[in-house]
């Protein structure tokens, strides 16, 4: 399996509100990360805007519906469309979820937790050698927020996620905000799950906003619907300090979407949050 | 049971707990957690709700504005939901929760059959969007590759047309509704047809579109989507018993027929 390069600089999930902005302007953004299922169809608009897109910004396909955690496997179907998707779009990496989406009888568009048991951490690195073998390369796969921890879990997540690259080849897709959001629902410390990862393994950082605690009850969730906060920007700063090679920071909007110019501005904070970690972390 | 196993048990009861509210938690969950445990599933509980009922929504976004201001309001939210009950999605595409709403809206509303008629548009133009991309034969490409054909040749013509089209025949005028829905403010127009006429679907470069025609035209295209010769279909609109007459006016509506098909940039392909 080949390796993944470092590839420093500051991008934007691409989204249909957006699409005009980026046909027609040119935009400062080192990269563009686009939802692969968006894009796995036969033809039409959406993937003529992306090879539009493509001519001008290196291009990351993040998935939602790969299922890496499911007990029954990967979809070949999926995989084959995914495999069509990224020879078309030639991407810098392909990435998902440390998650489960589907049983072989439904699929619940929704990212859920796996049990960290060692038994799981088999399922889902053997899924990972299928995808990767697939795809002739290797993925990230993300850090997921979640809402319940289960009573048979026998490692933390970042001892997960450890084993995890490491026997599969693997990298990671760092999510700061969902590392803040489970800390917070699960009362872990952030800073333990930073230091316990293996950062030469991180190719890309997600930031995103969330909704906080007593909004939507007992729980903070991430709905990517509102900016980053100052405590998930925080912990940007560590992580950025801690990762001394070059990583690809982008900022997650799904949900409230506002004009790409509030985008590129919050885009800026993380440069500048990232530049003076760096700065810090080299003084 | 191997771990494997072990571990597929425990996806399909969280899937069901997901699903349904009703269904029962694990029995290894702590009696001192279920609270938190039973709030941390709520919040996937409504993720899912969420997830799903939007995409029904962007998909029929025509069809939810007609029942919302025509019908009642909160409507195709209810529908919405009774959808996804009846089907949960298994699908990976989140495009696909929508399959079958149609069948929902007629369960729904049977009164209103306008409203299914509409959903099965909007489905069908989703199908088109998506559909690969195809060059279509023009007037004149077609008269070149028809050029030196016999009597035989035209008989034995069948023809490829371009990927996501549909087509069916309607009791409604969907192209007056369409255009109601498309003026402010809304005024529900007269949509029963005295005779059913036909409908076809289809993406027009980027975009989808659709056309109403006769419903004889609807039923030749799907005829000749599904293989049919030329000939067949002519013998097919005369119908049975037909006469010479009959079979000649057939033969001229087919021509008819295939020269708007041509127009319409529906084909793109022939073989004889």
């Amino acid at each position: 399996m080949t390796s993944i390069t470092p590839f420093g600089g500051f991008g934007l999930g691409l989204r249909k509100t957006h699409y005009s902005d980026f046909i027609e302007g040119q935009q400062p953004v080192d990269f563009l990360e686009v939802i692969s299922e968006n894009y796995m169809v036969d033809g039409g608009k959406a993937l003529r805007v992306l090879e539009d897109v493509r001519a001008k910004h290196p291009i990351i396909i993040h998935g939602v519906s790969m299922s890496i955690g499911s007990a029954q496997g990967l979809d070949s179907d999926y995989l084959d469309a995914l495999k069509r998707l990224e020879q078309r779009i030639a991407p810098l990496w392909v990435s998902d979820h440390l998650c489960w989406t589907r049983t072989s009888a439904h699929n619940s568009h929704d990212l859920l937790p796996l049990p960290l048991t060692r038994d799981a951490l088999d399922v889902v690195c053997a899924n990972i050698d299928r995808a990767q073998s697939h795809l002739g390369r290797p993925m990230l796969f993300e850090n997921p927020s979640s809402y319940v921890t289960f009573p048979q879990d026998e490692l933390t997540e970042w001892e997960f996620l450890s084993e995890m690259t490491r026997r599969t080849g693997c990298y990671l897709l760092l999510d700061v905000n969902n590392i803040y959001v489970s800390a917070q629902n699960h009362g872990f410390a952030a800073d333990d799950y930073l230091a316990g990862l293996p950062l030469d393994r991180v190719r890309q950082i997600h930031l995103a906003g969330h909704t906080p605690r007593g909004e939507r009850g007992d729980f903070i969730i991430d709905t990517h619907d509102r900016a980053v906060c100052d405590e998930v920007w925080a912990l940007y700063a560590k992580a950025r300090q801690m990762i001394t090679h070059p990583v690809a920071t982008m900022i997650e909007r799904d949900d409230k979407i506002p004009p790409l110019g509030d985008l590129l501005a919050e885009l800026e904070q993380a440069r500048s949050f990232s530049d003076e970690a760096l700065a810090g972390a080299s003084a | 049971m191997t771990a494997s196993e072990q571990l597929l048990l425990a996806q399909q009861g969280f899937m069901a707990q997901v699903l349904d509210d009703d269904a029962p938690a694990p029995a290894d969950w702590p009696a001192d957690q279920n609270a938190r445990l039973a709030a941390g599933m709520d919040v996937y509980r409504q993720n899912y709700r969420s997830a799903v009922v939007e995409a029904i929504s962007s998909t029929y976004e025509q069809t939810q504005k007609w029942l919302d201001q025509g019908v009642v309001d909160g409507a195709f939210q209810r529908a919405a939901i009774h959808h996804v009950i009846a089907h949960p999605p298994a699908g990976w595409t989140i495009d696909d929760v929508g399959a079958g709403f149609e069948t929902t809206c007629l369960q729904l509303f049977p009164d209103d059959r306008a409203v299914a008629e509409l959903a099965w548009l909007e489905w069908a133009m989703l199908g088109a969007s998506r559909a690969a991309e195809a060059t279509p034969l023009t007037p004149e490409s077609f008269a070149q590759a028809t050029a030196e054909f016999g009597d035989e040749d035209w008989a034995a013509l069948t023809l490829e047309f371009v990927p996501g089209i549909a087509a069916r025949t309607l009791e409604h005028d969907l192209h007056a509704m369409w255009q109601a829905l498309g003026s402010t403010p809304f005024e529900r127009p007269p949509t029963a047809l005295e005779i059913p006429r036909g409908c076809i679907v289809w993406r027009e470069g980027e975009r989808p579109t659709f056309l109403m025609v006769d419903a004889a035209n609807v039923q030749a295209l799907n005829a000749a989507r599904t293989g049919m010769t030329y000939a067949e279909i002519c013998v097919m609109l005369a119908g049975a018993d037909a006469d010479e007459q009959a079979l000649q006016e057939a033969a001229m509506a087919a021509g008819a027929m295939l020269g708007q098909w041509l127009q319409e940039s529906l084909i793109v392909g022939l073989n004889a």
